[in-house]
């Protein structure tokens, strides 16, 4: 074989071998990416096609575009809205100066911003509710499962209760939330305003019932074994609760976190639109009403900023689950 | 001289829906300091029942058990259980499986230090120190068991129970186990009760076996002293005639005289009894 | 005891008020309370609040204030009785229902009229349809004001089909709900009694036509769905209708009877009995607001519409809400006719609380039912001067006179005023008169309609 010809070889095998590969490359990451691309290529041309012939009231049914346009609207508005806080509080210096030299007792407040909240606001005070719901809810399901799990007459008494408010909806609960927070949370100067104390609770009702049933679950199903180490150590009652059964207990109980996570998240926006609420379901509820032509469009952005939070939330506590979850790769 | 273990007139007796179920009657076994003891039988004869009781995992119905001249009645590190599937909590690593029996039996007696050199010691006991860090579903099966040993002997026991401690493992990991069992007895010189299947490893290990008859109302058939000189060898054992002749003492006692006798379709109904009886053991 | 108190407290405040009558905002004591959230609905008579907000007139007073818009009247009502809310922009039947305890009782009070007239009635396509051809016309157009009877084929028509005439109003004390049985009752159609001394207060007994609650900006789609046959609604949601063509708005409520109070600023009893000096304010800066809307013949429309069409405020389209804001309606679609007193945002002394206006809708309670026992002329009297309150408006008026930002020209003379419009003031569709001063007279004057000792 002389030279010319290896080298027409080599230069012919190169190129081969570089589509082979490439080809595989492309193959595996079409795999990964592809499919989920496709999904979202198609749901687009859907919506796209399905968009112009739906009339309403409002116009016909905003497509993909009209959504993304109004996206950026709203991230225009939000812009605008910190220019215009700068200004207010420029101007609000000013006044409490001007006030200062006719009243020179007079202690200034200097409050934040007053103006409406913007999309990004709304999305702001409904994560902070949605968690604080989460965590009330939280801090009550474990313990009160734990108690369920390791007393029988504790989880008798108990879960007659449980099954009968488990299907209760958020419509239901909210007026008699409004009306006792009303009745209950007087205070002159309170830490927190009642309509987030009303959606907090509201959430925490409804989202309590996963992480209470299987925190309880969990707990009643810790391995005859172990309990038998713990009994052949004699652990006492707080340390058999501490090293033995809270361990055993947590996959299942981040399962119901998880859930009670993503019902919090759901329930949060019910309860925002029917009670006003501050927060993103206020923030549908309020361009339903406004109706102008551009409603539809920005409707469409909540619900999918909607969707994709809840997604992130999910992922979020997937994370965290994973971290603590003795049960390696048991956690999809 | 005065029995570390005396078990007098046991019986247990366990409410099922369809009335007592009778597992163990008049049980009676002395057991000396130093004593290595196998409870070997079918399944379902109450050898676990037998163990538990001595752990105190359960209360006999009638009759007593006395440890050290005291009543036993309730579970204590003092005798400790090698469980049969090991019981590690899934969530320690192998040595915090192990410094959980050590902080709750060695509390206010050995210092920190002490601790961590006894863990270190048990392990090494075991040889297991090296994966001191790894958890239980990291290791391997016969890894696990040992730790479950390490565990057990850490508690420093008075009596050290074994509820088929090899059961579960293939027969070359099972040998490594025996070994290393025998060699921590020639060091320790424990007094144990072991529960198993398995007729070699019963004769191997044991210097006395309690041959026990099937049940419901099982209890103790007969009694076998092995009287073969230690340290033991399985290799040299194979070709030795008292070994086996021991060997066939006890099959003959398994597979004549307690043959299970019910036909198949019998024995599968039979078993849920007997099963609910291990489920409780 | 308490109420002669509360009487005596009044009287000595009127007694201050004569010394300090030329008060300057400096004299007036700085505000108690600088922080404040008003509710409103969305509705284009919410302006003045939006302009006090936006011009600044709020911070003149050394105000902060949020505007919060609420999902319908009961629960701007709740939030401003729980405090939530310091006060709202309210129908003027909501103060005076919830004081003489129809639906949730609470003493609320207002010192400020934020509009008169800016509703009207639509009814759905189907419904226009039916009535148009027995409308009497004039150059191919229909001859306004549309009476009630031309609706009697399509009563007729959804009856014969077993189906009621449905129709929405706004809230069971909203102007809407009178206006609309005013209209109806002209016309000789029953509008249906409320009975509440029995729990009947669906306000259908003997009706021919069903009167039912939906919040405003549902109405169109409630209209488009075919749950009502028509509405009787403020601003833009008659415009609405006719842009998306659902609907054809068939009357204005200034031709059903022009120039009473229609939304109001209500805040609780309790509130400003705390914050007097924070009240005066607010109301200074809603009449500078009402002032600026109606300035130079409606010279300020405009960038109204503009400015309350952001999504903050109203959020309905620039074009609808510039409709009916800048002199003009739009009835058939193309019929656009002038309508300069469609919405009054200040002149006829529009923003000053008329103790007469108070009793005019206390006798639609009662003709309707929602006061179903009779009640003395002095009832109706004590009952409007203990909700409407021209003594704070006053305050904050002649405030304004003395700082040179309004003149008294702008305002009633006040040391004639006597809080009733004269009978003439005001004109109805059935050319009844109105004297505020003998309620129980008035209402004998209705065929249709509680009056004497009727009992629904």
């Amino acid at each position: 074989m002389n030279t010319t010809t290896l080298i027409r070889q080599l230069s012919s095998y190169r190129p081969s071998l570089d589509r082979d590969s490439l080809l595989k490359l492309s193959r595996r990451i079409l795999g990964a990416l592809g499919a989920p691309l496709l999904g979202l290529a198609m749901f687009l041309l859907l919506w796209q096609l399905a968009a112009a012939r739906i009339d309403t009231s409002l116009g016909s049914f905003p497509g993909p575009m009209d959504v993304a346009g109004q996206a950026a609207n709203l991230y225009q508005e939000h812009r605008a809205e910190r220019e215009r806080a700068v200004v207010f509080m420029e101007r609000q210096e000013q006044r409490i100066q001007a006030r200062l030299a006719q009243d020179p007792d007079w202690e200034p407040v200097r409050r934040g911003y007053t103006g409406p909240p913007t999309f990004f606001d709304q999305i702001g005070t409904s994560l902070l509710t949605v968690l604080a719901g989460f965590a009330l809810a939280s801090v009550i399901a474990i313990p009160l499962g734990i108690v369920m799990g390791l007393s029988r007459f504790a989880s008798n008494a108990i879960n007659p209760l449980v099954q009968i408010f488990k299907p209760v909806s958020p419509l239901a609960w909210l007026p008699i939330v409004t009306l006792v927070v009303a009745a209950v949370y007087v205070s002159d100067d309170p830490m927190f305003s009642r309509s987030f104390v009303v959606s907090m609770i509201t959430v925490m009702l409804c989202c309590i019932w996963p992480t209470l049933i299987n925190t309880s679950v969990g707990v009643t199903t810790v391995s005859q074994d172990l309990n038998n180490v713990s009994r052949v150590l004699r652990l006492g009652w707080f340390t058999h609760v501490r090293r033995i059964v809270l361990p055993s207990a947590i996959p299942m109980m981040f399962t119901g976190l998880r859930v009670s996570l993503g019902i919090a998240w759901m329930v949060l926006i019910a309860a925002e639109m029917l009670a006003q609420n501050p927060g993103l379901g206020k923030f549908v509820w309020d361009e339903f009403q406004n109706g102008s032509s551009d409603s539809l469009s920005r409707i469409m952005v909540a619900v999918l900023a909607i969707g994709l939070i809840g997604f992130l939330l999910d992922r979020i506590m997937l994370i965290i689950q994973r971290r603590v979850d003795w049960q390696k790769g048991a956690v999809s | 001289m005065k029995p570390l273990l005396d078990i007098s007139s046991v019986s247990m007796r366990f409410p099922t829906p369809k009335g007592e179920f009778e597992a163990l009657k008049d049980v009676n076994l002395k057991v000396n300091q130093g004593e290595f003891v196998s409870l070997i039988g079918h399944s379902g004869c109450g050898k676990s029942t037998v163990l538990n009781l001595v752990g105190g995992l359960y209360q006999a119905t009638t009759g007593g058990i006395i440890l050290d001249g005291k009543e036993v009645s309730e579970p204590g590190p003092e005798r400790a259980i090698v469980f049969q599937n090991h019981s590690l909590l899934p969530w320690l690593s192998v040595w915090q499986n192990v410094e959980l029996a050590v902080k709750e039996v060695f509390r206010g007696k050995k210092s920190r230090a002490e601790m961590r050199d006894w863990i270190e010691h048990n392990l090494d006991l075991v040889h297991m120190l090296h994966a001191k860090d790894k958890r239980p579903d990291e290791i391997s099966g016969g890894m696990k068991q040992r730790v479950g040993i390490a565990r057990a002997l850490a508690m420093q026991p008075r009596l050290l129970l074994m509820d088929e401690p090899f059961g579960a493992l293939d027969a070359l990991t099972r040998a490594h186990l025996q070994d290393t069992l025998m060699e921590i007895q020639r060091e320790l010189n424990n007094t144990v009760i072991m529960i198993t299947h398995d007729v070699d490893e019963a004769v191997l290990l044991s210097d006395r076996i309690v041959m026990m008859t099937n049940g419901p109302s099982a209890t103790i058939g007969e009694i076998l002293n092995v009287e073969l000189p230690r340290p033991r060898n399985r290799i040299a054992l194979a070709d030795d005639p008292t070994y086996n002749h021991y060997r066939h003492d006890v099959l003959s006692f398994l597979y004549e005289k307690q043959r299970k006798v019910e036909p198949f379709s019998r024995r599968r109904k039979a078993s849920a009894p007997s099963e609910t009886c291990t489920a409780q053991a | 005891m308490n109420q002669t108190f509360s009487n005596l407290l009044r009287r000595l405040a009127a007694v201050g008020l004569l010394v300090t009558a030329t008060a300057s905002a400096a004299d007036l004591g700085w505000p108690e309370k600088e922080e404040l959230t008003f509710g409103f609905i969305k509705l284009t008579d919410m302006a003045p609040l939006a302009i006090a907000q936006e011009k600044g007139f709020f911070e003149d007073e050394g105000l902060y204030v949020s505007l919060e818009a609420q999902s319908n009247w009961r629960v701007l009502l709740e939030r401003t009785i729980s405090g939530e809310l310091d006060g709202a922009h309210m129908l003027a039947g909501q103060p005076l229902g919830a004081t003489i305890g129809y639906g949730t009782e609470a003493h609320i009070i207002t010192a400020f009229t934020m509009d008169l007239n800016g509703n009207a009635c639509t009814v759905s396509n189907e419904v226009w349809n039916l009535m148009k051809p027995g409308l009497e016309k004039k150059d191919g157009k229909p001859v306004h004001p549309i009476p009630a009877s031309a609706l009697l084929p399509a009563i007729e028509h959804s009856q014969n089909r077993g189906q009621p005439f449905r129709m929405g109003m706004v809230f069971p004390v909203s102007t809407h709900n009178y206006e609309l049985r005013y209209w109806l009752a002209a016309g000789g159609i029953h509008p249906g009694f409320y009975a509440p001394q029995r729990g009947d207060t669906s306000g259908t007994l003997n009706s021919d036509v069903n009167i039912s609650v939906t919040p405003p900006p549902q109405m169109p789609s409630t209209l488009e769905a075919g749950t009502i046959n028509g509405y009787c609604v403020g601003e833009p949601w008659n415009q609405q209708a006719v842009f998306r063509n659902i609907g054809v708005p068939v009357i204005a409520d200034e031709a059903i009877r022009n120039n009473v109070a229609e939304k109001v600023f209500g805040v609780t009893n309790g509130w400003a009995e705390r914050y007097p000096n924070t009240h005066v304010r607010v109301v200074r800066a809603l009449i500078r607001a009402g002032h600026w809307l109606d300035k130079d013949n409606n010279a300020n429309r405009q960038e109204a519409a503009r400015i309350i069409a952001q999504s903050r405020y109203v959020g309905a389209d620039y074009e609808v809400i510039a409709n009916s804001m800048t002199g003009v309606f739009e009835y058939e679609k193309g019929d656009v006719r002038p309508a300069p007193d469609f919405n009054v945002f200040f002149r006829y002394h529009a923003t000053y609380p008329f103790y007469s206006d108070a009793v005019w809708y206390l006798t639609q309670m009662r003709r309707w039912g929602q006061i179903p026992e009779a009640k003395p002329d002095s009832w109706y009297l004590d009952m409007a001067k203990k909700v409407f309150r021209p003594d704070i408006y006053r305050q904050a008026a002649e405030s304004l006179i003395a700082d040179g930002l309004m003149t008294a020209a702008d305002f009633p003379d006040f040391a004639s005023e006597s809080g009733f419009r004269a009978p003439d003031a005001t004109r109805f569709i059935d050319g009844i008169t109105f004297d505020g001063q003998s309620p129980n007279a008035y209402l004998e004057q209705f065929s249709i309609g509680l009056k004497g000792n009727d009992t629904p």
